[in-house]
């Protein structure tokens, strides 16, 4: 007779073996199963809410993988590539730089616990999750592969985590922190529990909404079936954060939550944030960054917390208050040192600007001043005198520029340690800094390595250490000045 | 002795690193940081503070202002 799959899955999920030739504390070393250690009695009611075997995974993901390359092959044809929107392109290979071989780190981590996870269902979730993970850093270089043909530059698909790209130093210094230097129980909570339940449905099916409506039926149905693993995987989060909870581990794990909010929030503002709002299409645009933070990240995230009787980070003040301006002044950033990026970036046009004003009612009175003047500036002594040329102060956690987020409103601030100054953008990565510091100290920004001498001070030379080898790499102005509204004298409130 | 500072414009974005001789005085350094900033043609008043928010004396030089190494300034500009 055979078993049907409910009669043998809770047996078959949870063979966990009594180690006879070492105990489980060796078995399972601290160091990397994490702190606190707790004996397996702690985690035997570990369970995750939709259970999956790995016969049933497999044929779901050949369905899955059939249906992309089914698009793929159905949409190959250059010429509609061609037609869909040269912002739109210049998302895709920002987004596919920035994420494709994170995608591998987060496989690194999953396989971690797939190893050193504390429970065999758990170590169960996180096997299929590292096959997941492979899969979404597979997928976007086949597609990033395939638009070669029409840019190069997305060929930084692959390339841009193999540079000292500043915006990619950013995030490979997070996803260290959150993937490959963590332990299996801040691993659940980083990147299932706080990354994963929190902001990926921003970065997957927020802009997978936004590709339908920009006529890139590829992209969107990427993105949307990478969304599915990671709803899948990201469950291992709950169960661990119950279990962490239940044995007094609630400041350990409230840490953990602020800690990996702020900076998640760091890099999603400065890649999500700016992509929105300024790459995408207006007639492609649902709703603002914010109004998709809102509804579709802080939500969930705070009834995650009230599941829990977790609190809201301390900063969440700040955090609100940022939504309305940091990655509006993170694209001033980066438009002004745009030759230090591998895609383009736009400046907008009055109807964006006037849609900006509608999401933000205060960004024409704060942001359209300033790219007036760079406006200003460009047609007064061309498109070289829209470039800034000194450094931007980068901060010494997130190891983005400092940023004003409003109007005056300067958050950054200094630590002294050892003999050496930091700089941070705000007072979290401060506090985050401080929590672990010889966790971070010892990590010299890009500006750090310019003034030590391990970076070259010149700019070209600097693009050239950051891997942007040729003029035809550099980022550039979106529409190359050449629209006609830029002649015209640009509409202010 | 030549020092790395971070300045803040109130009229910019973003803060940006200087590199200047710390001889320099407080009103030179206000005016090499605008000049980098986006709108460096504008004249009027600066006011120079460092990271705690006190004014610095715009004769002083960097070093009698104790700005060293890695230290914050803001400047305001009228």
């Amino acid at each position: 007779m055979v078993l049907r799959r409910d009669d043998w899955l809770d047996i078959a999920r949870k063979v966990d073996w009594t180690p006879r030739y070492v105990d489980e504390r060796s078995l399972f070393p601290e160091q990397i199963s994490g702190r606190p250690w707790l004996a397996h009695e702690a985690w035997q009611d570990w369970s995750e809410a939709y259970r999956t075997t790995y016969r049933e995974y497999v044929a779901n993901q050949r369905e899955k993988d059939a249906a992309v390359l089914g698009v793929r092959a159905a949409l190959s044809k250059p010429r509609l590539v061609d037609e869909l929107d040269p912002g739109w392109l210049e998302l895709v290979k920002f987004h596919n730089g920035a994420i494709a071989l994170a995608e591998y780190a987060g496989a690194v981590a999953e396989l971690r616990m797939a190893r050193f996870g504390r429970d065999s269902a758990w170590r169960m979730m996180a096997t299929l999750g590292a096959l997941d993970e492979i899969r979404h850093t597979q997928i976007p270089l086949l597609i990033g592969s395939d638009l070669l043909s029409h840019d190069r530059n997305f060929d930084w698909t692959h390339k841009a985590y193999h540079t000292n790209q500043w915006v990619i130093l950013a995030a490979r210094h997070l996803f260290d922190d959150m993937f490959l230097a963590a332990d299996a129980l801040d691993l659940a909570i980083q990147l299932n529990f706080v990354f994963e339940t929190g902001f990926t449905n921003l970065q997957f099916m927020a802009m997978a909404a936004l590709a339908d409506r920009a006529h890139h039926h590829l992209f969107e149905k990427t993105l949307a079936s990478i969304q599915t693993d990671e709803a899948r995987h990201a469950q291992i989060g709950h169960p661990v954060m119950r279990t962490l909870l239940d044995n007094g581990s609630r400041q350990r794990a409230q840490y953990l939550v602020d800690k990996m909010w702020w900076r998640c929030w760091r890099v999603f503002l400065a890649l999500t944030g700016t992509a929105m709002e300024y790459l995408t299409p207006l007639g492609a645009r649902t709703r603002s960054f914010k109004e998709f933070m809102t509804e579709w990240v802080t939500e969930q995230f705070i009834k995650n917390l009230a599941e829990f009787d977790l609190e809201k980070p301390w900063f969440w003040d700040l955090f609100v208050e940022e939504l309305d301006y940091a990655h509006h002044s993170f694209q001033l950033g980066l438009y002004t040192y745009r030759t230090t990026l591998w895609f383009d970036v736009a400046s907008p046009n009055a109807a964006e600007r006037s849609w900006l004003n509608d999401k933000y009612p205060r960004w024409n009175d704060v942001y359209a001043p300033l790219w007036d003047r760079l406006e200003g500036r460009w047609q007064g002594n061309g498109e070289t005198n829209t470039l800034s040329y000194g450094l931007p102060a980068l901060c010494n956690l997130c190891q983005l520029p400092t940023l004003f987020i409003g109007p005056g409103r300067n958050t950054a601030c200094t630590l002294a340690m050892n003999g050496r100054r930091y700089l941070f953008c705000s007072e979290p990565c401060r506090w985050i800094f401080q929590q672990e510091p010889q966790r971070f100290a010892g990590h010299k920004s890009v500006v750090d390595r310019i003034v030590a001498g391990e970076a070259p001070g010149k700019l070209i030379d600097l693009q050239q250490w950051m891997g942007l080898t040729t003029p035809a790499e550099n980022g550039k102005d979106l529409r190359r000045g050449l629209d006609p509204w830029r002649l015209d004298p640009v509409p202010t409130a | 002795m030549r020092v790395y500072l971070f300045g803040y414009a109130s009229d910019d974005f973003v803060g940006r690193v200087l590199v200047t001789p710390d001889e320099r005085t407080v009103a030179e350094l206000g005016r090499q940081l605008v000049a980098w900033g986006l709108d460096p043609e504008r004249h009027g008043a600066i006011t120079v503070r460092n990271e705690s928010g006190e004014i610095l004396e715009p004769a002083d030089t960097i070093a009698q202002a104790g700005l060293s190494n890695g230290d914050i300034f803001t400047v305001e500009r009228g």
